[in-house]
Parts: structure tokens; sequence; C-alpha cells
């Protein structure tokens, strides 16, 4: 373990403790991340609240806790997403070669040459009720922004995969041991799957640090985790409003955004690295 | 390599039009069509207006069909008109996208340089590395818009400098005020990636045998690393401008909208946000199609400088 | 590249400060067209304010009152007469006589042509002006006298002598254009293609340029007879993101926020504790009626005292003394403490938790182990709370009375969507489930007969128009709403309108919250600025706005 795994996780580990320990944190400090005070607006950093309050007098480091858990959630399940996706199809064009790996792989081209930002905002203005989903719930909103950002998530692992499974099918002793007999799925399974471990884990870092930074960029804009439900973002974006009136309000969660994607980030380079 | 721009112009067009049709349709299966939006917002339009309105807009046929003719429509040269602006969508592109341009290129510019200078201060002091290390991993890490924020707060109201957003009418000079923070914006967005390839780069072609040749035979530092080092460092450069694209794009439409700048981004927002379908659609092909040509023309950029690659397919 | 930046900073130095000559406006929407009858959005009625006068408009008394006409008609004076149809309805007929001297901006006169033209633009349907009722009515057009119009209307209502939308269009720029193609029309008017054409405009200033999105540049009308306006350039410029906006009054690129499109309350109040001696702030009480619509079909809603208990158990005045600074009237019913109309008696419900509690009691809901309560079926009292997502401050509100319902023993969950979705689906469909938070926009002592009679719930059978989404069937509600228009002397409207405030509030189809307030920032050295609060914006009387000498 490098240094810039260890500084990468220690930057992780900081925002996902407040995620698990939100409940606790709300216990320790009495107070409801949903509850309105509005005796308690914009009250400077005390005892009571370590970190101020926000424009309904609801304590920020609490909401930064619960915001947390959203956030890092919407970047895991992205990544494990993407990962999964990326490392089948991956695998899949490497493996099958010939006019199914050119097709994928243009298909891919045309995904990273696409700007994705401006997809997102219109796939992000798509109805959720058109397939099934419920408008305006909070997890229904988090499965809508995973699903759109593993859309485009995927590519990059797939290339790296592919890569990584072309040079291991390559390799003598698994031209050896197709030679042999052995199966094409266990083939692929026993000694292609598991060569491709380092250069997908350090994509899956890199996913969880882009998902982190696009869910905040779509709160921002209003299309991604919608109120009362904390999110980084769209605590950003409802702290915006009020930038001159609470600075602080709009410090805190892009910090805790900074620290997370920087963290995703070290942990991919150690990763690379060792 | 008339073959090869051909196959890839190729390759755009189709990809433009898969492109075209996807978005055509989930933009027309968008809730809230221009005529439901103009019955919530005034009470007097009675039922046979509805119907007599959506007759008018063409809103009343099946969206294939309406895909199909604005098809046509697009490739004969006729962008059709904006509901939202209610003007020639071609006459609102034009401005947005020379505005785009110009804030995308002065902050390439601006984030190439930077992150060369870092770079290539990693790679002549290792000494350097950790913080131009460091200052790259932040400057990747803050959203875009949290940057503009911040330079919003303390250059237009703390110091109140620069104009806080929008354009500037007069031109000239007075332009460039307005150019300042979301250029910064994007540079400081943009610097990172280029400070951390360049570094890797550079410090690769800096421990090239013959560089290392080089400077046993007296050569300076200096000389060896912008007169030998950075053109042997320029490929993997010029391939990572092309692959930013993308995210430039992005990155100015985010920038666009917090400094309220009119340009491609804000005016694809607009569009997607107020439902004119026919403008985000047209806005987003002209998006992808520039992005895409910025692409071809860096690899082309790519072969031209790495004769290795100017003989392969 | 040091000094390429010390060059850059150098530039950004800041602009020398601008001569009072030209006034700096800025807005938060740009209009979506400017022909004066296609679509109304509040952003073009504020621009067309300045460069157009209509023929008669509510002043800033909140009476009708002639724009660009000479006097307003009524049965008395004579211009407006009762008559019959020719099919045998009572019919009246109403003439307006345009003001001496008034020229569209290319020196052309105004007369009764261009109100020809606009009558038979606005007949022929496939012009696509908006509401076409108006135009139905009127269905006979006369002149006998170049500045003077008469109408026949085959419905008589009290507000006969309003002109609304219809006003006078250059048939001398417009007519062949409309005449080659009538469905094109929209697309092709100059309004569209040649904004900039002085004759379009016959107001104070006409608009010298236009920067699709981002704003409009106004120059005075040469060829205006009226008060001559005091600036030699109204800028006029859209800031959707309200926190730029308030940067760029901040930093002196804008002189003004109009209140009509101007910053949330709260943000402007927050600006006036910060900088409220660089700028005059005015906050004017106005016609927007904020309410949460309850859905009757919904069977727990459809009990008028689960209703009741949801008003009693909101706490409406410390809300709007928290958030508001105590800006905003709280409302008691639809009709605004401005209006005329407005009847000071009508009940009104304090913030009482025990009685709400009683009342749901009552009702059979009875507190559950979680806080929540329940009916005898062991159903829990949960209800959906929907707004537009995005409003930062109906998400702070609706946050507020979540937590206050949540006392009660009433759940609701929040469920917010794109204004796009909500208002043209969700509530235009009467697709929501429990309660929706919004606005009603309307003009002084308009008769609320699309929201509340039976006939006007949404239906697919009706093409989905109607704005009754809260399913309200009340006769004698309906049988108020019928009476009402074609009671044409006003003391005997009074007594309708005291009921229908009372039937409102008793029944409570929806909740009322308050009425909204416009911010309106000034610069120090403007005055005459006058809010009306109503849809007809100040921008009307600009050619009294003045720089303080």
């Amino acid at each position: 373990m490098n240094a810039r795994l260890r500084l990468g996780l220690a930057c992780l580990a900081l925002p996902a403790a407040a995620a698990l320990a939100a409940p606790l944190l709300s216990a320790l400090l009495g107070l409801d991340p949903a509850e309105p005070d509005l005796f308690n607006r914009f009250a400077p950093p005390s005892a009571a609240n370590p970190l101020g309050t926000d424009d309904l007098g609801r304590d920020v480091l609490l909401r930064l806790a619960y915001g947390a858990r959203v956030s890092l959630a919407v970047g895991l399940a992205t990544a494990l997403a993407a990962t999964l996706i990326g490392t089948a199809i991956g695998l899949f064009a490497a493996w099958a070669g010939g006019v199914a790996d050119a097709v994928l792989m243009r298909v891919a081209d045309a995904l990273l040459a696409l700007p994705a930002l401006p997809l997102l905002v219109i796939l992000a203005g798509l109805d959720p009720a058109v397939v099934g989903l419920p408008r305006g719930e909070p997890i229904a909103d988090m499965i809508r922004i995973v699903a759109i950002l593993a859309a485009f998530g995927w590519v990059g692992v797939a290339r790296l995969a592919r890569a990584q499974a072309l040079s291991t099918l390559a390799r003598d002793h698994v031209r050896a041991a197709r030679a042999l007999g052995v199966s094409e799925a266990r083939l692929v399974l026993r000694h292609v799957l598991p060569a491709l471990s380092g250069p997908v884990s350090v994509a899956t870092a890199l996913a969880v640090a882009g998902a982190v930074l696009a869910e905040s960029t779509l709160s921002f804009l209003g299309l991604g985790i919608a109120p009362p439900a904390p999110s980084w973002g769209n605590m950003l974006a409802g702290a915006q409003e009020a930038v001159f009136e609470a600075p602080q309000a709009a410090l805190w969660p892009g910090l805790c955004i900074m620290l997370a994607v920087a963290g995703a980030t070290l942990v991919a380079d150690g990763l690379r690295r060792g | 390599m008339i073959g090869l721009i051909a196959s890839r112009l190729a390759q755009i067009g189709l990809t433009l039009a898969a492109l075209s049709f996807a978005a055509f349709l989930l933009i027309g299966l968008m809730p809230g069509d221009p005529i439901a939006l103009a019955i919530a917002g005034d009470p007097r339009l009675s039922a046979e207006d509805a119907a007599r309105l959506r007759a008018l807009h063409g809103l009343d046929t099946p969206i294939l069909q309406r895909y199909l003719a604005w098809a046509a429509s697009v490739l004969s040269g006729e962008f059709g008109h904006s509901r939202l602006f209610a003007r020639p969508v071609a006459e609102l592109l034009w401005p947005a996208l020379g505005s785009t341009l110009l804030l995308l290129g002065v902050a390439v510019l601006l984030s190439a340089a930077f992150g060369l200078l870092l770079g290539a201060l990693a790679a002549a002091r290792p000494g350097a590395r950790a913080l131009v290390d460091a200052t790259a991993i932040l400057a990747a890490s803050a959203p875009t818009f949290w940057i503009g924020i911040l330079l919003i707060i303390l250059f237009a109201v703390l110091l109140g400098w620069l104009p806080a957003g929008g354009q500037s009418e007069a031109g000239g000079l007075d332009a460039v005020r307005f150019l300042v923070l979301p250029v910064a914006t994007l540079a400081i967005a943009g610097l990172a990636s280029w400070a951390r390839h360049a570094a890797s780069a550079l410090t690769e072609a800096l421990s090239s045998p013959w560089i290392v040749t080089a400077r046993a035979r007296g050569a300076s530092l200096r000389r060896v690393l912008w007169g030998h080092a950075l053109p042997n460092a320029a490929p993997p450069l010029v391939t990572l401008a092309a692959l930013d694209a993308g995210a430039l794009v992005g990155g100015a439409l985010v920038t666009e909208t917090v400094f309220a700048r009119p340009g491609m981004g804000k005016l694809l927002y607009d569009a997607v946000m107020g439902s004119d379908l026919n403008l985000a659609l047209v806005a987003l092909l002209l998006i992808g199609a520039v992005t895409m040509a910025a692409t071809l023309s860096a690899d082309l950029a790519l072969r031209a400088i790495d004769p290795r690659l100017r003989d392969a397919p | 590249m040091i000094r390429a930046i010390l060059a850059v900073l150098l530039l950004a130095l800041p602009a020398a400060a601008q001569p009072r000559e030209t006034l700096t406006i800025g807005i938060t929407q740009y209009p979506a067209t400017f022909h004066p009858n296609i679509e109304s959005m509040a952003a073009k009625s504020y621009i067309l304010g300045f460069v157009r006068r209509p023929l008669t408009l509510h002043g800033q008394d909140w009476h009708l009152a002639c724009g660009i006409c000479e006097t307003l008609p009524t049965l008395e004076n004579g211009l407006a007469v009762l008559e019959t149809t020719p099919d045998g309805r009572p019919g009246i007929r109403v003439t307006w006589r345009i003001r001496e001297g008034l020229r569209w901006g290319d020196g052309t006169p105004v007369t009764a042509e261009d109100l020809r033209f606009a009558w038979e633009a606005g007949r022929a349907f496939e012009t696509g002006f908006g509401p076409a009722e108006f135009y139905r009515r009127a269905y006979e057009f006369l002149s006998s006298h170049p500045r003077e119009a008469t109408l026949r209307f085959d419905r008589v209502t009290f507000e006969y002598a309003s002109a609304g939308d219809f006003q006078p269009l250059p048939a001398h720029l417009e007519r062949a254009i409309w005449e080659a193609d009538r469905r094109a029309y929209r697309s092709r008017t100059r309004y569209e293609t040649d904004t900039t054409n002085p004759g379009l405009w016959n107001g104070p200033w006409r608009i010298a340029a236009v920067q699709p999105g981002a704003g409009v540049t106004l120059e005075p009308n040469p060829h205006w007879n009226g008060p001559a306006p005091a600036f030699r350039r109204i800028r006029v410029l859209t800031v959707e993101n309200t926190p730029a906006l308030e940067a760029q009054l901040l930093s002196g690129q804008i002189d003004m926020i109009a209140g009509e499109l101007g910053l949330p309350l709260e943000q402007a109040l927050a600006l006036q504790r910060r900088a409220g001696e660089r700028f005059r702030f005015h906050f004017q009480p106005g016609l927007i009626y904020e309410h949460i619509d309850l859905n009757l079909d919904n069977p727990i809603l459809a009990d008028r005292r689960v209703r009741q208990a949801l008003i009693l158990s909101a706490d409406r005045a410390q809300i709007v003394s928290r958030l508001f600074d105590g800006r905003q009237p709280v409302a008691h019913s639809n009709v605004n403490p401005l209006d005329g109309v407005h009847d000071a008696n009508v009940r009104q419900w304090p913030f009482d938790p025990a009685r709400a509690r009683a009342l749901l009691e009552e009702a059979g809901w009875r507190q559950g182990p979680d806080g929540i309560r329940r009916n005898a079926a062991g159903e829990r009292l949960v209800l959906d709370f929907m707004t537009t997502a995005g409003n930062r401050s109906r998400e702070q509100v609706q946050q507020v009375l979540a937590a206050g319902w949540r006392q009660a023993g009433i759940e609701v969950r929040i469920r917010n969507e794109p204004p796009r979705v909500f208002f043209s689906e969700t509530l235009s469909r009467r697709r929501y489930g429990g309660l929706a938070m919004f606005a009603w926009i309307s003009s002084p002592e308009s008769v609320p007969r699309s929201t509340l009679h039976s006939d006007e719930i949404p239906t697919p059978e009706r093409n989905w128009s109607g704005q009754n989404y809260t399913g309200f069937r009340h006769p004698r509600m309906d049988e108020l709403l019928e009476r009402l228009p074609e009671t044409l002397r006003r003391e005997d409207r009074l007594p309708l309108w005291r009921e229908v405030q009372a039937i409102y509030a008793e029944e409570l189809p929806a909740i009322p919250l308050w009425f909204r307030a416009d911010a309106h920032v000034w610069p120090l050295w403007l005055e005459g600025v006058r809010p009306t609060g109503h849809l007809n914006p100040s921008s009307l009387w600009a050619e009294e706005w003045r720089p303080r000498r």
C-alpha cells in the first residue's frame, strides 16, 4: 500500500464515517436533519451547531453527514454498475473479436467523443414515470441518476478491460490452455478475468470520482437529487442563492465534494502505481 | 490519409444521425408539450383553443412522422424555428457558438500553458512534484460551478473588480472584462489534467537515453526540456486535448449557466428546460459535431507531429 | 506569462460610472415572443409596457382606466350601448376612441384600421393568437371615424369596458404579411423578424436592439406625444440566475431589478440587510395568490374537517414573519385585500393545533404509535405534497409546513416535480394525490370561474382545459360564478363576492397561504417608479421615471 493509496483512503474514510455515523451524530447533537427551526436560521458555528445552520435553521454538519450517504451511495452505485457493464462488455469484445468487437468499440468511441453533460441534461429532464418509476421519490431520483451516469461510465472501464483481456488472451499459458481443450467459459473466468482486476479497480475508483462530481453538477442544475433529501450537490445548489448571506453554506458541501473526489482519484493513482 | 478522414467523417455522420433520433424520441417523450404549458399558464384558453393550437404546432401527428419531417428539413439546411426565443434557430446558434468557442479557446490555451509550466516544473524539480500533483488533484476534484461561485464571491462581490456575469454589449476591451472569470473557471478546471499529463510525459522524456546523453554533453536543463523533451512529449498531450473535448464542452455548459453567459451550453440548457424541442436538438447536434470535429482534428494533428503514426491505418 | 496576467487584471478595473442618461434594468426571464397577441408571459408584458400602450388597463389604484383610449366606455356616457344580437340574444356595443396624435414609431398615426386588423387576425383562428374567447364574442367591427372603433359582443359582462389584450397592431406593416399566409404569420410577423422596426411600437420608447436570450435596448420613440421620457436609453437585461442577478446589481452592471420579475423575496430581504443603504427597496404586495390545492377526490381530503385541521395546524403567520419578514399578507381567501371586492370580515383561520387535533379525532383519525394518526381501518394519515422543484422559497415553506403537520399527526410526503411537468401534466390532469402548492395570477375583480366552477374540472373530454384542479363542486358557488359576470352594477356584485369568499373560506377547496410581494430594488437616484402589484407592470408608466436631481 503506497502513500497515495493511504492518503486517498483517508480522504474517503472521513465522509464514509460521517455517512455511517449520521444517525449517531443526530442523536448526539439532539437534532433532526429534516426539522426546520425558523428561529435559528443562518446561525454561526456554535457548540450546538458545530458548522452553523442553513436557510431553514437545520444543522449544517448533520446535513453534510446525511448528504454524504446520498452522494457516496450515488458514487459507489454508479461505479459498481459501470464496472459490471464495462467489464462484461470489454471482456466480451476481446474474447469475441471480429465484428462484435468492432461494433462495440465504435459505440464506445462514439460515446467518448460525445459531450456527456449536454446529454445528461437531456436525459435528466426525462420523466421517470415513463419507465414506471415514481416521480419525486429520493430513491427514484438516485436510481435515475445512477442509471444515466452508468450509461456513460462503462466506456472507460470497457476499454481498459478489453485491452488487458486482449493481452492476456495472447499470452502463452492461455493459448496453451486453449490448445489443451479447456472450455471457453473456464478459460475466461479462470485466466482472463483475474488479470483484469488491476486495471478495472483503477477504473472503478475513477468512476466513483466522476460520479460524485457529476451528481453534484446535475443537482446544481436542478436535475439531480431533489430536496428535502440532502445531497452535497443540492445543498450547494440551495446555498447558492444565499451565497452572500451565508457563504459558509456554499463552502462546506463544496469542500466535501472535493475531499471525496480527490480521495477516489488518489486511490486510483495509488492502485495504478501499486 | 484521405481514406482515413473519409471513414472518420462517415462515422461522425452516423453517430450524429443516431444521436438525433435518440434525442428526438427522448425529448418528444418528455412530459409537458408547449400547449399543455400554455393551458396551465392562461386560464382563458378553452378546450377548442388547445386543440386548435396543437394542430397548428403539428403536435397531433405521430412522433416518427415528426422526426422524419424534421430530419428532412434539417438536411436541406432549414433549421426551423425556436419556440422559446421565437427566432430562426440558425440566428441563435451562430452567435452562441462563437461565444462558446471564444470561451473554450482562451480557456484551453491558458490551461495548456499553465499546465505545461506546472508539468515542466514537476519534471525538472522532483521536489516540486508533490506540490504540483496536489494542486492538480485539487483542481480536478472541485466542481466547476463551485469554482465559479467562489470566483464570483471573491472578484465580483468582495473586490468588485469584475462583472459577475452576462456579456458585454460594448465589445472590444469591455468584452474582455466579462470573459475573465468564466475563462478562469474553465481554465482551472482544465488545468489539472494538463499538469498531470505534462508532468508524466516530460518526466518520461527527460529520462530517455538520448536526452540523458544530451545532458551529459552539457546541454542546459532548460534547453533540453523545451527543445527536446517537449516535442517528444507532444503526442500524448495532443491526444489528451482531443479526449478532453467532451469534458470541456460540459464545463462550458456549467460555466455559462453560473455566469449567465449566452452560449451553446446555456442555449441547450434553456431549450431543454423550456421544452423547445427544435432548438435543443439542433444545439445538441451542433455541440456533438463540433466536439467530434475537434477530436478528429487532434487525431490528424497527432499524425502530422508523430511520423510513426503517419502510415498507420 | 506573468505580464499577460497583469494585463488581463488591468483591463478588469471597474468601468467608469455610467451617465444617468441610461437606465439598466435586470429581469429574470426573456420573452418568448415580442408579438403582443401571441402567448402571454410576464417578461413580454414588462418590456412591451415601455414600447406599446394598450387600449385600456388597470391603474395603480387597481381600477380600470384608459391606456390610449380617450374615455372609458360606460352605459352612462353612451359609449357602451345594450342591444340585441342578430340572433336575438342580449348583446352590447362598445366604442373606444384612440387618443389624438398617437403615432407609431415611424410616424404613421395609430388608427381604427390598426384595431380592425387586430380584430380580423384574432377572429381568424388559424393565426394562432392565444385565448380566442374575446374574438369569438366580438362578432362585428364598426368604425365611423378614423380614430374610433366599435365592437359588438354577443355577451354582456360587467367587464365590457375592458379591451383586455385587444390592442392595435400596425396594419401598415403587418396586414400584408398576415394576408399572404395566415398560418405562418406567427413566425413571419415583423415582431419576430424585424423587431427593431420603429413602426411596430407606439409607446414612449421603441425597441432599438435585441440580443436574443440576453436582453433588449430601448430608445425614445420620436413620435410619442405624451410626457417625454427622461432616459435616452433603457436596457432590459435578462439574468435567470438570481444570485448572478444580485451580483450584477452589486457590481453596478445593472441599476435596478424590476420587482415584477425580480429576486425571490427572501433573497431581496437578505440583500436589503446587507446593502440597504445603497439601494431603495420597495415590497409591493400583489395579486399572486400562493395556496395549496387539495385534491378533493382523495377520500381523506374529501372530509372538510381534515381540510380545516390542515389549515389550523399550519402556522402561516409565523412562516410569513420568519421567512418573509412579514412582507406578504396572509391570505384568508382567494380575493386579495387590495381588491375592491375583498371582504374584510371573511372567516380567518388562526394557528390552533389543539383545535386541529380535536377535528382530526372527530373525523376518526386517532394518534398512532409512530406519532402519525390512523383511522378505524388502521390506515395511516399520509398525504402527498407536491410543488415546483427548484423553487427554493416554496421548497422551504413546504418543509416547514410538513414539520408542523407531523406535529399534528399528519405525515406528508414531499414529491416535487419540475414546473414543466408539474403544471402541464400533474396539475392540469389532476394527477396529484393530495396537496399541490402553487400560485394563481389574476387581475383585479377577476371572477374565479375557471378555478371554482364545477364545469371547469379538467377531464380528457374537455381536452384537459379548465383549472378547477381540486375538483370542487358546490352548486351555490356555481350559481354565484354564473351570476357575477352578468351583474353590471358594482353595488349588486358586492354581496355576491362576499358569499364567494365565505364559501371558499368555509369549504377550503384550497389552503390559502399568502399574497406574494414583489421586491423592487431601485437605485437611490431614481424616482417615479410606481408598482401596481397586478398584471399591468410598472413599465406602463415608465415615462414618469426620473433621475433625482
